[in-house]
């Protein structure tokens, strides 16, 4: 398992900036860290790429997939991209609420499930995770 | 390479990441959360890109724009997500505008010092970089995740 690198983009983007940000407790949300992924060519502006940790290739792909989709700017797909980031740790914070309730420490799958029902805005993931 | 919308997981790593860095030390998550968190988000993908496309359709817009992101997020009851999205739009589309005045630069000052003919096959051979290692990244993330989804 140990295998999978934290960061998924490719050794071509070695003069980028990693600085190990695994580790570092961080009280504000991304900013200007984590890999950059992605973004076209243009290997000297390691600095401007660090706002999304997920690799806008593949957010592009997933908003392609819907057949009434038919172009989407580069902001737009940058805009689901940070939107998907706070949504993943708006889930995790929701669900470890549960864990806790359950005085466990380790977020399990129910504890997920029990926040989709709870939570009216995570109504539209019901019947989608299984 | 994938051809349906469920085959399309992102990162398996970078979801873990951000899930621990949103929840406090000393808390774990098992497996089957973070898988289904993943899925959740990809979910979240699709939901996100048909309502915002519902918007740029109203404004009889072929091209999704960030402003109809926004107001998907408005839409979908997320709405505190709309400053932080902002501001972060905001430092992209700055980076964005610096990242293309540099390479407008880099073009201009090879076409003081080549010829056309160079030109052009110095402009193909970034352009195949680009598409090398958008190729990479994604047969490389495939091959991750089928890692993972042996363990």
């Amino acid at each position: 398992m140990a295998a999978v690198v934290a960061a998924p983009a490719v050794p071509a983007e070695s003069e980028l900036d990693r600085s190990g940000t695994e580790e570092d407790p961080r009280e504000a949300v991304s900013e200007e860290e984590g890999c950059p992924q992605q973004q076209a060519g243009a290997p000297s502006s390691a600095s401007h790429n660090r706002l999304a940790k997920l690799p806008l290739a593949r957010i592009k792909a997933l908003m392609k997939a819907d057949p009434d989709v038919t172009l989407a700017s580069q902001d737009s797909v940058f805009a689901i991209a940070k939107a998907t980031e706070l949504f993943v740790e708006t889930i995790a914070k929701d669900a470890l609420v549960y864990a806790q309730q359950g005085k466990r420490k380790t977020l399990q799958r129910k504890d997920l499930d029990n926040a989709i029902d709870a939570i009216d805005e995570f109504a539209f993931l019901e019947g989608t995770l299984d | 390479m994938a051809e349906r919308p469920e085959d399309l997981n992102l990162p398996n790593a970078v979801i873990t990441r951000i899930i621990k860095e949103a929840l406090p030390d000393g808390v774990n998550v098992s497996k089957e959360a973070r898988s289904a968190i993943s899925r959740a988000a990809s979910v979240f993908v699709l939901y996100a890109t048909s309502c915002a496309n519902n918007f740029a359709m109203k404004g009889k817009r072929k091209t999704l724009n960030a402003g109809d992101v926004l107001s998907a997020m408005e839409e979908m009851e997320f709405q505190r997500f709309v400053p932080l999205l902002k501001d972060s739009l905001e430092a992209y589309k700055k980076g964005q505008k610096g990242k293309k005045e540099a390479s407008e630069q880099k073009r201009k000052e090879k076409d003081k010092k080549t010829d056309s003919e160079d030109n052009d096959k110095s402009r193909e051979e970034e352009n195949e970089e680009e598409e090398e290692r958008m190729e990479e990244e994604e047969t490389k993330e495939g091959e991750n995740e089928e890692e993972e989804a042996e363990n």
